[in-house]
């Protein structure tokens, strides 16, 4: 009796440990989901403020951007068109953000609506988007970027 | 036809499997290659609406951003190749990348699609990115994402 009792706690203590752990990777997901959504908000406002080297500092330098017309950019070319006197960013909100953990990377989904004026005229551009971040030597850095103009 | 693109798919997927001996961890530029096949393969099965050759390559929790913004999941995408209103007569990809980092990969290239679509016809010119992510030693999709190139 007072082994199958032993057998009895071990077994829920081992129960117990393998949840604990659960609910901590949990946690660690979670906190670090958490981060690569601020820096989605860190991304727009520094695009607003064109404040490129805070760009530098979040986009691995291998990553890749198609933008809203199908136009795909390296991180120089994305940070030189941001950069450009020809673009004039007003205002940029992001809506639906989601992410989720694979991983070393977070994939974050979502709508922005940003307006302006490019080239002398005015823009409202609405589009869905996917970021991939990577983690990278203790650093979260996006290493793809797309996004897909809503057409309906 | 249905049953050989499933058998394709499954042999790409798993890393040694074309090969008997898998001892030897795959090396960047055969990753490379077998996630390029693996696009080839998608761009079939869409074609024979396969559906389940596409469960094979698609993670669960896939997410696609069709090239008119519409998010779609997984079973959304699958109903969406299996209906009978479109029909993609080809679909052919150019200017393919692979960016490996560790356990994903990221590919990104430019399609182009001609069909009908509810008896109308029907001709796109995208760009896509594709991030896979490599689980139990196979390669999934988990976003696949079309973008229209305007000029």
């Amino acid at each position: 009796m007072r082994t199958t009792v032993s057998i009895m706690i071990l077994m829920c203590s081992a129960l117990l440990m393998a949840a604990a752990q659960d609910n901590a990777n949990a946690n660690a997901d979670s906190g670090q989901v958490a981060r690569v959504l601020a820096l989605e908000h860190a991304w727009n406002q520094a695009a607003e403020r064109k404040d490129t080297k805070a760009l530098d500092a979040i986009l691995d330098n291998s990553m890749l951007y198609v933008d809203y017309y199908g136009i795909l950019r390296t991180k120089a070319e994305y940070l030189a068109w941001i950069r450009s006197e020809k673009l004039q960013p007003e205002q940029e909100v992001t809506l639906a953000l989601t992410a989720r953990m694979f991983g070393n990377t977070v994939l974050a989904t979502g709508v922005y609506v940003t307006k302006g004026v490019e080239n002398g005229k005015p823009y409202l551009r609405r589009a869905r988007f996917v970021d991939t971040w990577t983690f990278q030597s203790g650093t979260w850095l996006c290493v793809a970027s797309q996004s897909t103009p809503v057409l309906r | 036809m249905e049953k050989l693109l499933s058998v394709l798919v499954l042999l790409m997927l798993v890393p040694g499997a074309d090969a008997q001996l898998a001892v030897v961890p795959a090396q960047p530029a055969q990753e490379e290659s077998r996630l390029l096949g693996l696009e080839l393969l998608w761009n079939q099965a869409v074609q024979a609406k396969d559906t389940r050759a596409l469960e094979i390559l698609i993670a669960p929790e896939m997410v696609d951003i069709e090239y008119d913004g519409t998010l779609l999941n997984r079973d959304l995408y699958l109903a969406s190749v299996a209906s009978q209103s479109v029909h993609a007569e080809h679909i052919g990809n150019e200017s393919m990348s692979v960016h490996l980092y560790g356990q994903i990969a990221v590919v990104i290239g430019v399609y182009r699609e001609a069909g009908t679509e509810s008896g109308k016809p029907y001709s796109r010119r995208g760009r896509f990115t594709d991030t896979w992510v490599r689980r139990s030693g196979s390669w999934l999709c988990v976003a696949t994402q079309s973008t229209l190139i305007a000029r």
